[in-house]
């Protein structure tokens, strides 16, 4: 295949004796112990075919040329597109947050009116949720899982594609409405009747509602691609319990955003039509009441954190396992972590709404659940510090953000558990202290992660490494910057500084810290341009990546860096947790053979256990899922102005879902 | 690395129905809308129970004939398309026509019979919440039918075409699963909107 | 009672190291009660920190020497489970059966008390109405609310616009006033002094300046302020304020506001008729001075942007005969 695969650092070998030193606990698995298949009689070797290499890769290739930038289908394409555009809107919604900081650097500031002041503050909530945190975290696993599964691309690239432009339009359209200061100013929570038209008669909250259901409907489809990728096309032999965590962690994600995200889209749906038709769903006047607002909007927004923690647990699992070369202690206990979060996150929704007067004893319910959170996260915490304990641990810049993450993201969940205490957070809820509290979860437990995850996985987006030396300075950055920044807000909120504010007394007393907090937050800001300006550089002057660079377990760096259009030459078969460090010790590998190169086959395993059951055709790259979501967009956009849009989408989506999902002629080669 | 073949699939079928990804999907997007359904009637439950009356003083709630009727001809159709994918398993692809066509008018019927029942509501949705209610759970719901209408109507017209074989059967299959979906989803909203106000 | 000698020698003792709006000030039994709960909170949470952040760079102590073996099987899931599950354990017991306990004491909604105010948020002041026993109203005020010490306040919290929070950290968590809704919030000062509220859910433009004051004074100095407060204008003898009660007419003042007792029965605006009495303008956002009455009527916009109130323009005799007249309604 490539002359470049077996050239591993130098120590290696001691790493992978160590690594297997406890076979009780790392090497368990289904089937037999691995050995076993070297005392089969020797299969025959398989060699590729320079040709069929070569008509592999054809079939598999991206289009190109103007038009082709519209068409392309193939996972790690879209996977590169969001996370790209995500990045973009995690820097403008960064930018915000700075502008807000130097507003409120010295009391009675009057950098920025409040009028520009509420818009920031909505859009950059509204932005750095849906349109970063989300949208990252499933780019990532778009890019990483079907390599990571060993299969060639997601169960539906199209509806993939669909998935981006959907958030691409729905993204644009709702940061140009900041451009031409019309954005929403009610908060990325739209508390009714502040967001009903009587209170905010401007476009802002319509848009807001429209773009985020757009930017709903493609976390939905990513979520589904997801499921149904990692349930039906794992590679051969990958049973559930040797899933990396990292796949663990983007299925319950994905299962989370479909039981979530339904809450947001009926409630915006429900919020629209106040505003358009005048329902009167939250109008008390009407019947209607402001709290099942909250109620529908919690129920989403509280699994919403978790949908944007998990999976960055999950890459922190991954990262503490490479930068040890150590088997993750505790894989079942981190597994079941993961899946318990997923489902206790959807028991707290009421700690939100601790301050609306609901009854006492019925809320005790949520103080406790949200209290138990704590355990499945302080379970995966040990667990890590149970795999890093002795062991030599490569300090560069990926396991770093995770150091930085271990004390980030305890201080954040120590803070959660108390806000979780109904007296105590009714005294700092809503105030500093949560916002303190909150991005330390966030920045902490997501975006460190997140930024980990971008210097590890960069050789397999691009080819290249990021620079080492940046990687540390922005890290050094990030890390002083964000405690500057958010840590003296804990004590803001406890003398009783409100969140949301654009501005403060002199008399108050918070102007000190405040304006400390704001140093940080430049320095924050310096840190993580410095990675962003890193990420752009590398492209052109990073070092070529050799194959399996920070030498990982897992299949995504079974291939080259970057890899080619079918991701895998053959799809592997797996044995273990660890595919990557078998073979290197076997010398050996089994693949699957049997599919064709001349169109996009993929092989179709069981649920649970893995096993060939079927082969799929994938489609090939075309406009269709991007003229659907034009389709989309008009109806969504014009509905805001005449109700006929309604009809005229629902045709317009109509025939364009017919023209991407009509069967290719002949229908006899299937 | 030396490699050699451990399962060979050329073997294996391009044909699965249960076992394709896209009826796992499909019950994916069901299970999405499945959420939608469930989060619509119980806010409809919770605005019921924490208002003083309801429907509003004054009204009577909804009369119970037509939406019950709907509901027969809902789950007379998903009997229309377990029929239609008999059919094409046995290779009989007039009765897969004639299976669709059918469930189509019944779907169609339904379209027609809320029309009329909307229509003869006295009360508009932005009157009160309970009107808001009535025309958006029935809207959202015959939105619904109306697009798994227009979605079998393609699957007949392939069917038509001869595209279905009883080995292609996938489209069938999974429009299936999601005609189903559609008509049963009345059950919780028949429930909430027509007998909740009667029973509380 | 001996927790309630304890928790009243807390307030003093932490009352003096704070800034003025702190819930670690705590003026009253409830929030010194919740302050206590921060204290406990803060040393718990620090011992956990403390032992995650050392076992971590315990674990990493090999990384520039020699890799130990992996951690025993054993030791690994004692790690775990201790730290993982035991330690979470004691939290949650902890925190749930303080929660309950603290909570349940601080929402006893139910007991009697020995006064009601019912304050109103509105866009963006408090409006401040004192009913006596059968709910009928006593006096009308805004912005500032006046307690007596040591007697439990019931306060009722409403809103007839949008989502306001009623917060006055030294003496009580936050409720929410929501429209079509009641709240109750229980005040009971334990000492005198001036505390600051301010606006906790976020309600439009000028969420930031939508503070209020709670001043607590001495019972009986409470009864003779409310019987004040009470009392209805009379047309003023003097012609330099008659003359700033017929501006204040001509001006259209009393469409929004009212001065009992006057023909401006206006209720969109606060209630003016004891103005001079209170110490700040705009809900807490200027002192109630001459010049700063005079700049506030002049241009609110400038004061408190997005205000509600419209700007007048009046001639320097007419002016000046306004703020007369004003600042004579102590």
């Amino acid at each position: 295949m490539d002359e470049r695969r077996e050239d591993g650092r130098p120590g290696d070998v001691d790493w992978r004796e160590r690594r297997g030193a406890d076979p009780s606990e790392s090497r368990e698995a289904p089937g037999g112990p691995p050995t076993e298949e070297r005392q089969e009689p020797l299969h025959p070797a398989i060699e590729d075919d320079a040709e069929e290499t070569r008509r592999l890769a054809e079939t598999w290739a991206a289009p190109t040329g103007f038009v082709g930038w519209f068409t392309p289908v193939n996972q790690r394409i879209i996977g590169r597109r969001f996370i790209v555009t995500a990045f973009v809107y995690f820097v403008l919604a960064g930018l915000l947050g700075v502008a807000m900081r130097l507003q409120l650097a010295v009391p009675e500031n009057d950098l920025l009116a409040p009028d520009i002041y509420n818009q920031f503050f909505t859009v950059h909530g509204t932005a750095m949720m849906f349109l970063f945190a989300i949208p990252v975290l499933e780019g990532f696993a778009l890019f990483v899982v079907p390599m990571m599964i060993g299969t060639r691309d997601m169960a539906f690239p199209r509806l993939n594609a669909f998935g981006y432009y959907v958030y691409l339009i729905g993204s644009a359209i709702f940061f140009l409405m900041l451009v031409v200061g019309m954005a929403p100013k009610a908060g990325w929570f739209n508390y009714v009747p502040l967001a009903g038209k009587l209170y905010e008669p401007g476009i802002g909250v319509d848009i807001w509602t429209t773009m985020i259901t757009f930017i709903e409907v493609s976390a939905l489809t990513a979520a589904v691609e997801l499921i149904v990728t990692i349930l039906k096309l794992r590679a051969p032999g990958m049973t559930l319990n040797r899933m990396p965590v990292f796949v663990w962690a983007s299925l319950v994600m994905a299962f989370m955003i479909v039981f979530a995200m339904p809450a947001i889209i009926v409630a915006s749906s429900l919020l629209i039509l106040d505003r358009l038709v005048g329902t009167g769903f939250f109008v008390p006047e009407m019947g209607g009441d402001p709290l099942l607002w909250q109620h529908l909007f919690w129920f989403f927004g509280h699994p919403e954190v978790y949908i944007v923690l998990v999976p960055a647990l999950g890459i922190v699992s991954t990262i503490v396992t490479t930068f040890t070369q150590r088997s993750l202690f505790g894989y079942t206990a981190i597994v079941i972590s993961i899946v318990a979060t997923g489902f206790v996150s959807f028991g707290l929704w009421v700690h939100h709404m601790f301050a609306t007067g609901l009854p006492h004893l019925g809320m005790s319910f949520f103080m406790a659940a949200s209290a138990m959170i704590a355990i499945p996260n302080g379970v995966q915490v040990f667990c890590w510090i149970a795999t890093m304990w002795g062991s030599r641990i490569r300090l560069a810049t990926p396991m770093l953000y995770v150091l930085g993450f271990f004390w980030v993201f305890v201080m954040g969940g120590l803070t959660g558990v108390m806000v979780a205490s109904i007296p105590f957070d009714l005294q700092v809820h809503d105030t500093y202290f949560l916002v303190a509290h909150f991005h330390y979860v966030l920045i902490g437990g997501s975006v460190m992660p997140v930024i980990g995850a971008l210097y590890y996985w960069y050789p397999q987006l691009t080819g290249r490494m990021m620079n080492e030396v940046a990687g540390k300075i922005s890290f050094a950055l990030v890390f002083v910057g964000f405690n500057v920044a958010f840590f003296p807000m804990h004590q803001l909120g406890l003398d009783g500084m409100p969140r949301r504010v654009y501005t403060y007394l002199e008399e108050s007393g918070w102007g000190d810290l405040n304006l400390l907090a704001t140093i940080g937050a430049v320095v924050l800001a310096a840190g993580f341009a410095t990675t962003m300006v890193n990420a752009l550089a590398s492209l052109r002057w990073g070092a070529k990546a050799r194959r399996n660079p920070w030498d990982a377990e897992t299949l995504e760096w079974a291939t080259e860096s970057p890899p080619p259009p079918y991701n895998h030459r053959h799809i592997p078969i797996v044995k273990s947790r660890e595919p990557v460090w078998d073979w290197r010790e076997m010398k050996e590998r089994p693949v699957v053979t049997g599919l064709r190169s001349d169109r996009r086959e993929v092989v179709v395993t069981s649920i649970l256990d893995a096993e060939p059951q079927a082969v799929q055709v994938l489609p090939a790259p075309t406009i269709w899922p991007f003229l659907s979501a034009v389709a989309a967009s008009v109806g969504f956009i014009g509905i805001l102005f005449h109700p006929i849009f309604f009809v005229v989408s629902f045709f317009l989506a109509f025939f364009s879902f017919v023209g991407w999902f009509w069967p290719r002629r002949p229908w006899q080669e299937d | 690395m030396r490699q050699y073949s451990g399962a060979d699939v050329s073997g294996l079928t391009r044909f699965s129905k249960q076992k394709h990804p896209l009826y796992v999907g499909i019950l994916g997007l069901i299970a999405i809308e499945l959420s939608v359904v469930a989060l619509l009637t119980v806010s409809c439950l919770y605005l019921m129970l924490t208002a003083p009356a309801w429907p509003p003083a004054g009204l009577e709630p909804a009369p119970l004939l037509w939406p019950s009727i709907n509901l027969g001809l809902l789950i007379a159709s998903m009997a229309a398309m377990r029929v239609a994918g008999n059919r094409i398993t046995a290779g009989d692809r007039r009765g897969l026509i004639v299976g669709l066509l059918t469930a189509v008018s019944l779907h169609a019927l339904v379209l027609v019979f809320r029309s009329l029942e909307m229509a003869a509501y006295d009360f508009r949705w932005d009157d009160h919440v309970y009107g808001s209610l009535m025309w958006t759970i029935s809207g959202f719901h015959f939105t619904h039918v109306a697009s798994a209408i227009v979605g079998t109507l393609v699957v007949a017209i392939l069917a038509v075409k001869g595209y279905f074989t009883p080995e292609r059967q996938l489209g069938v299959v999974v429009d299936t699963l999601y005609w189903n979906f559609v008509s049963a989803a009345w059950i919780p909203f028949y429930l909430a909107l027509y007998w909740g106000p009667r029973l509380i | 009672m001996i927790h309630r000698t304890a928790a009243l020698s807390l307030v003093l003792l932490l009352a003096a190291c704070s800034s003025e709006q702190a819930m670690t000030a705590p003026a009253s039994e409830d929030a010194a009660r919740v302050a206590g709960l921060w204290w406990a909170f803060l040393g718990f949470a620090s011992f956990v920190f403390a032992l995650v952040i050392g076992l971590v760079i315990a674990a990493m102590r090999t990384t520039f020497t020699e890799p130990a073996m992996p951690i025993e099987t054993r030791r690994g899931w004692t790690l775990v489970i201790g730290g993982g599950v035991v330690l979470p354990l004691i939290a949650v017991v902890g925190l749930v059966g303080s929660g309950l306990w603290i909570g349940g004491v601080v929402a006893r909604n139910e007991e009697p008390a020995d006064l009601t105010v019912e304050v109103a948020g509105k866009r963006w002041w408090w409006e401040v109405i004192y009913r006596d026993a059968d709910g009928e109203e006593i006096a009308r005020t805004a912005n500032e609310i006046v307690l007596p010490v040591g007697r439990t306040a019931r306060v009722l919290l409403t809103s007839d616009n949008v989502i306001h929070s009623f917060w006055a950290p030294n003496l009580q968590g936050k409720t929410d006033m929501i429209p079509g809704r009641v709240n109750e919030s229980r005040l009971t000062p334990a000492r005198t002094g001036r505390f600051r509220g301010q606006c906790a859910e976020f309600c439009g433009v000028q969420h930031a300046y939508m503070a209020f004051v709670v001043e607590v004074i001495e019972a009986d100095a409470f009864d003779a302020w409310l019987a004040r407060q009470a009392r209805p204008r009379t047309v003023p003898a003097d012609p330099l304020l008659r003359r700033g009660l017929a501006v204040f007419l001509e001006a259209d003042c009393g469409t929004c506001h009212a001065i009992r007792g006057t023909p401006a029965e206006g209720e969109m605006g606060p209630d003016l008729t004891h103005l001079a009495a209170r110490e700040t303008l705009a809900a807490g956002t200027i002192p109630n001075t001459k010049g700063h009455l005079a700049g506030w009527i002049g241009d609110p916009q400038k004061v408190k942007p997005g205000v509600l109130m419209p700007a007048t323009a009046l001639e320097p005799d007419d002016q000046e005969a306004l703020l007369a007249y004003l600042t004579s309604l102590r």
